[in-house]
């Protein structure tokens, strides 16, 4: 996970979704693969935890509502992408240490 | 991993096909038949605390069976078709067929079951026969709808196999249940009512609910867990071990073969050890090392199936008291070790988990993104839980005691611990569904979901 001055926003914004089964955000899920933003121009890839997640539609319109929120926001695009799956190796330390691994 | 900023594909993104199926992923359905089933637990708690008596009573008088069926149509299989409509389409990565047969399920069954439950008590067979054609209907749309379902997935594993199976066996379960009302009404074939009732009985207790718990746990267990199954060769084994074991049970049980209906007891046992050492390797690979309470006690259900299942095989055993007997070792004791001990610790430990879930799922699902949302988790109150639960298998010791003694002073006792652990598992429920009319306003983020990142910082 790369933190730019220009990707901050979007993690932040990224850190308040939540993964409602484990309470932990996506990104200490490790579910965000990738961050870029250029001018206002975000994209992210993510993926879930399976891809039978049945809040899936949730997390995943959640992150376009919240990174359309952005005040820089001009574009978002969000991929969702099971390859690699999600392992739970993919946690975050913090993640880990909020689940007692 | 495709390059950062490429479309979702449709197969990438989780979305349901149809309306229908949308709003059955939103868990309405599966909720409808959450919350009946906690009318039916508080229903059949009642019944029970009104007359622990029962229970050391022989298991075909009529006050029992309707005591038994408002718990397990009421309760458990309620439970069940609703966990099933949400699960099935997760676990098998495909949507609900038609979400409407389900409605029409669910309305059936919620004005079939108390016809049933009422007639029964007094053996007015006919009513009972006519609200069991209800119920009937609404199960097999139920197991058609299972089907369908399980059909347009490509998933054909233990899992899959468990669903179609379970489904299968509780068509088959009620439809000789109104066989064995109208058999008794009209005498079509020379067999034995207590033969047929047990036969019905171990089509609910291992065809539907042990074929679920077998294949459905192996699915749940590792989601919840962030555990694996390495080897999928002991739950085959134990799916299959059982199936068999139940297939030589019910010829056995009805023309009482003392033979294969041992066979099929030890059958079904070793089905289940094969499962049980399947779900503890999955256990092992677990990454959350702590349970939540939910899962524990689904997990502790499988001592008292086990102990249900050496019971089982006792009683088949040439010297023991097969009968209808009262008092000692006898098939209430049997009963109550693999309804109250095992099956209720499992069905009320997943709903700790299910009900909570869909209840997030409608509720604050649309406002991710928006505002701060609770994890699904904190909607429970953790005392409620694990006091609820907890006294709800304590109760199983008295409850046997009782039955075994014929004392009517530990059946009360057992009665009361289990209406206590029952009503506040029932305020533990009450509390999550409340959600759904009154929402948390704003919850404050957990520490896990407040923003900790600055510009300056690097993974």
């Amino acid at each position: 996970m790369n933190v730019t001055p220009e990707t901050a926003a979007v993690w932040d914004a990224l850190k308040t979704i939540p993964d409602p089964e484990f309470g932990l955000n996506i990104v200490d899920m490790g579910l965000i693969y990738s961050v870029e933003n250029q001018d206002g121009n975000i994209a992210v890839t993510m993926t879930l935890t399976t891809e039978n997640c049945p809040s899936g539609e949730w997390i995943y319109e959640g992150v376009k509502t919240a990174l359309n929120a952005l005040p820089e926001a001009r574009n978002v695009e969000v991929t969702m992408t099971f390859d690699p799956h999600w392992t739970p190796d993919m946690l975050s330390e913090d993640g880990k240490r909020q689940l007692g691994m | 991993m495709p390059e950062p900023g490429s479309h979702p594909s449709p197969a990438a993104a989780p979305r349901p096909a149809s309306k229908q199926s949308w709003l059955a992923a939103q868990g309405r359905l599966p909720l409808a038949f959450m919350g009946l089933a906690l009318i039916w637990l508080l229903v059949a708690t009642t019944l029970l605390v009104a007359h622990p008596g029962l229970l050391g009573m022989p298991h075909a008088a009529p006050p029992v069976i309707a005591l038994t069926h408002s718990w397990m149509l009421g309760f458990f299989v309620t439970v069940a078709c609703g966990a099933v409509y949400q699960l099935v389409p997760v676990a098998l990565t495909t949507t609900l067929w038609k979400e409407n047969l389900g409605w029409w399920h669910f309305w059936l069954h919620a004005v079939g079951v108390p016809g049933m439950v009422f007639f029964f008590q007094s053996y007015q067979l006919k009513w009972v026969a006519l609200f069991a054609t209800a119920v009937i209907l609404g199960v097999l749309l139920f197991t058609v709808n299972t089907w369908v379902t399980v059909g347009r997935s490509t998933r054909r594993d233990v899992v899959a196999w468990a669903i179609i199976l379970a489904a299968g066996w509780l068509c088959l379960a009620v439809l000789a249940g109104l066989f064995l009302a109208l058999n008794r009404l009209f005498t079509w074939v020379p067999v034995a009512p207590l033969a047929l009732l047990r036969m019905h009985a171990h089509l609910g207790l291992i065809g539907f609910f042990l074929a679920l718990l077998q294949g459905v746990a192996f699915q749940l267990i590792p989601m919840f867990t962030m555990g694996e199954v390495r080897d999928w060769g002991p739950a085959k084994a134990g799916l299959w071990f059982s199936q068999a074991g139940l297939v030589a049970l019910v010829p056995a049980l009805i023309w009482q073969w003392a033979v294969l209906t041992y066979l099929g007891a030890v059958a079904v046992t070793i089905g289940l050890v094969f499962s049980g050492y399947g779900l503890q390797q999955s256990l092992t690979t677990r990454k959350k090392r702590k349970l939540d309470p939910g899962i524990a006690v689904f997990l502790r259900g499988g001592i008292g199936i086990y102990a249900a299942a050496l019971a089982g095989i006792a009683l088949t055993l040439p010297d023991s008291t097969r009968s209808t007997a009262v008092g000692g070792f006898n098939p209430m004791i049997y009963a109550l070790l693999g309804i109250l001990g095992g099956l209720m610790p499992c069905i009320a430990g997943m709903m700790c988990k299910v009900v909570p879930f869909l209840t997030w799922m409608r509720v604050y699902g649309p406002l991710v993104g928006r505002r701060p949302t609770p994890p699904a988790h904190s909607l429970t109150h953790p005392r409620l839980e694990y006091w609820g639960l907890g006294l709800q298998q304590f109760a199983v010791l008295p409850l046997l005691v009782g039955a075994w003694w014929s004392s009517q002073l530990w059946l009360h006792l057992g009665a009361w611990l289990l209406a206590v652990g029952v009503v506040l598992f029932l305020a533990d429920m009450v509390g999550v569904m409340k959600h759904l009319w009154l929402p948390a306003t704003a919850p404050a983020p957990g520490p896990a979901l407040k923003p900790k990142l600055t510009a300056s910082q690097t993974k």
